[in-house]
């Protein structure tokens, strides 16, 4: 399998025979090295959770940040490289605070993934500009948000696609992940349902024993807009789980 | 931060047009470029000793007169190009055919108005190439028009000319007067210079509220217009010339002469 | 340093052509009013094309619709009128490609600031009112200075006669001046296309940049109506 690709696989600039562009692809693949994360939609608003890999105890885990503030109303998720994340979401960020400045209005989820999506599919264009980078981004990326006091989710790959989604996983353990979503997500949820969902997913596909310090978990919703729920928080939902 | 974002967010996909960049007269892009190498040449390109920007006009042509009448338009000039006082060419047309559905007459600035001229050519040239049966609709020159001396007032380096525009546009016949500040406006009749102060007058007093002018009145108020222009216009001649538009095409008629009666001239006095 | 220029050539010099220092301004005249209300807002500009003691033309619409409830009212400048207007209406389009939706009041508003004020050593040298419904269906007018400062307001008069307009409108409209027994009455919407009529008549008798016809459109949630009203025409 590999050696049929091998000719096709070097330049993100070249299709192969069969119309792929494999760099592209293997991208999609590098996200699923990344962490969990999960995102899940309902009528009061948006839950973000994600997994925080904590490979040492050394390490201090509120530095590691999965979720971000883009602007008041959108928040993201991300998984897989994040130095790359942080490129778009910075993206994501100055496209929502020029849309403000020009508009004088909040940007639209869709366009503000849709202009995160230009970005991340500016590989290998090395037109004028020269400096494009030379490779896809190796991030998939979580948007939520409140647009006109409704809730709203749309999740973006290395590809560029962008597509709105009641609930999505990616990362790691997006495949279990997504198979029990599916399961059990209805649209009708509430939103402290779709919290408990999302941490009772995560914790069946992550390796290490879930708890308050590896999980974070955000919520997105038209009354407090973007808030990340505390670590004491976090705690109270997990010991409700079992 | 990325380039250019304080007008446009630049898209990877550049090159394109550049809403609110100035329109460049001689093609390509010049909005979103950043190098010098990019740039494209200006008309008038800077010489040896920089760049020479028109102050003042040198050789002119004075007033143009349209009127639109009933299934179609007529544009009236004299055949004069002055060189300050002195009547220095006196058969020159100033009034033309650009294809059958639109003509237009220059005043100001002749030597503009010739280089002018050979892009409008040159369009209709490229017009005819394509064989399509698609020519330029007046309301397009006038427009390009428009964006062409709005582009040049705003780089201190105007085309100064002011140009009558008509036609027929889908079958409606249309007037219009671009000015070398980019000053645009549409009417039933339209004059340049002096004739805005003479015929304009002359004109309206022919027309009645809700009802068109036939060609043949049209052409005879012209006549009148030119008249008078002759009389009070030191920088006029009494041969004229006639381009008109009809749904049988555009023809440029003349050279005419004006009615010339001096019998007056004895009995003026006070001078 | 003019090494090629006519002044190097006296004997070319001719008497008769006059040097005339080009500027790329020209003020071709014009007024606006408008007046918002609850769920209508009002706006009336002047038909009139003029420089100086010349008229170009007398029905020159000055109204611009930009949406279904907006629309632009603006004056000065003719060529930077049409410079300006052209621009917004392609931002708008852009605008409307790639967010799938139409420009609200305010965002046009905001917008138009901006637009104005990257030009800030080169203005447009226009005076814009700019009128509409917001995203609540009230009315709700907008006006600019040449630079782009933009204030939210509920009347204006703006344009070559808009001193003379606006202390009528602060009057008439905003009972400034006035003895009020409580509240400030709210101006029906017949009364607002009346006050914007009578004070087009008034200006056309002071202000020669002001006149011919007036151009009036109402714009309320059922879309957006267009009046004329015959002026002096001298």
């Amino acid at each position: 399998m590999f050696l049929t690709r091998s000719e096709y696989d070097r330049g993100v600039n070249t299709f192969s025979p069969e119309g792929r562009l494999f760099q592209v692809e293997y991208a999609i693949e590098a996200i699923k090295l990344g962490s969990t994360a999960i995102g899940i939609c309902t009528s009061e608003g948006v839950v973000l959770a994600v997994e925080k890999r904590i490979t040492s105890s050394l390490m201090v885990p509120s530095t590691v940040e999965k979720i971000v503030e883009v602007d008041k109303h959108i928040g993201c998720a991300t998984s897989g490289l994040m130095a790359d994340a942080r490129t778009l979401i910075e993206r994501a960020r100055v496209e929502c605070q020029n849309h403000w400045f020009v508009y004088n209005e909040r940007m639209s989820i869709e366009s503000c993934a849709q202009a995160v999506s230009a970005l991340a599919i500016q590989f290998g264009d090395s037109g004028d500009g020269g400096s494009a980078m030379s490779r896809p981004f190796g991030v998939a990326i979580l948007f939520a948000g409140i647009e006109e006091g409704k809730p709203q989710l749309w999740h973006m790959d290395p590809s560029g696609t962008y597509i709105r989604y009641g609930a999505k996983a990616i990362g790691s353990g997006s495949e279990g992940a997504q198979q029990n979503l599916q399961d059990n997500y209805t649209a009708e949820m509430s939103l402290n349902d779709a919290i408990v969902l999302a941490l009772n997913t995560l914790k069946q596909v992550m390796e290490d024993k879930i708890n308050s310090t590896n999980v974070e978990v955000m919520t997105m919703t038209s009354e407090k807009l973007f808030r990340m729920h505390t670590k004491e928080e976090v705690e109270q939902i997990i010991s409700d789980l079992a | 931060m990325y380039a250019g974002h304080q007008v446009i967010p630049q898209q990877f996909w550049s090159n394109g047009p550049a809403p609110g960049q100035f329109y460049n007269f001689t093609g390509g892009y010049n909005g979103l470029a950043t190098g010098s190498a990019n740039q494209c040449k200006e008309y008038t390109t800077p010489g040896l000793f920089g760049t020479q920007h028109s102050s003042s006009p040198i050789t002119t042509g004075t007033s143009v007169v349209g009127i639109k009448f009933d299934g179609g338009v007529m544009i009236a000039a004299d055949n004069l190009v002055s060189y300050g006082s002195l009547a220095r060419y006196q058969d020159v047309q100033r009034v033309f055919k650009v294809n059958n559905k639109t003509i237009m007459g220059a005043g100001g600035d002749f030597a503009d108005f010739q280089s002018l001229k050979r892009s409008i050519d040159q369009k209709i040239v490229e017009d005819l190439c394509h064989g399509d049966d698609l020519e330029m609709k007046p309301k397009s020159l006038y427009n390009w028009l428009t964006r062409v001396f709005y582009n040049r007032r705003s780089r201190f380096n105007p085309l100064w000319l002011e140009m009558v525009v008509g036609g027929l546009d889908n079958g409606e016949p249309f007037l219009g007067h671009v000015d070398l500040r980019g000053r645009a406006y549409e009417d039933d009749v339209v004059a340049t210079g002096f004739g805005k102060h003479l015929a304009l007058p002359l004109v309206r007093e022919q027309l009645v509220e809700g009802k068109k002018l036939t060609q043949e009145q049209a052409s005879d108020v012209l006549r009148k217009c030119m008249e008078v222009l002759y009389y009070r216009d030191c920088r006029s001649m009494p041969k004229y010339s006639v381009v008109v538009c009809t749904k049988d095409g555009s023809v440029v008629q003349g050279p005419f002469n004006v009615n010339e009666n001096w019998q007056l001239a004895t009995m003026v006095k006070g001078y | 340093m003019n090494f090629m220029g006519i002044e190097q050539f006296p004997d070319y010099k001719v008497p008769g052509t006059q040097h005339q220092d080009f500027s790329p301004y020209e003020s071709n005249g014009g007024s606006i009013v408008a007046i918002a209300g609850d769920d209508y807002v009002v706006i009336a500009a002047d038909t009139r094309l003029s420089s100086g003691y010349t008229i170009h033309t007398r029905k020159q619409n000055k109204l611009f619709q930009l949406s279904g409830k907006t629309v632009l009212g603006s004056t000065g400048c003719w060529c930077d009128t049409l410079a300006l207007t052209a621009l917004v209406k392609a931002r708008m389009q852009m605008y409307e490609h790639t967010h799938l939706k139409t420009m609200s009041t305010d965002a046009i508003a905001q917008m138009l600031s901006i637009i104005m004020y990257n030009k800030r050593f080169f203005p447009y040298y226009v005076s814009n009112v700019l009128a509409g419904l917001d995203n609540e269906g009230k009315g709700v007018v907008y006006s600019y200075d040449p630079i782009g400062h933009c204030e939210r307001a509920t009347y204006r008069a703006g344009g070559s006669a808009g001193a003379l307009l606006q202390p009528v409108l602060d009057n008439q409209i905003g009972f400034k001046n006035m003895q009020l027994d409580g509240e400030i009455p709210k101006v029906s919407k017949d009364r607002a296309v009346a006050i914007a009529t009578d004070t087009f008549i008034s200006a056309a008798e002071r202000d020669i940049y002001t006149g011919d016809a007036v151009c009036i459109n109402i714009i309320t949630k059922d879309g957006i109506e267009v009046k004329e009203v015959q002026l002096r025409k001298d």
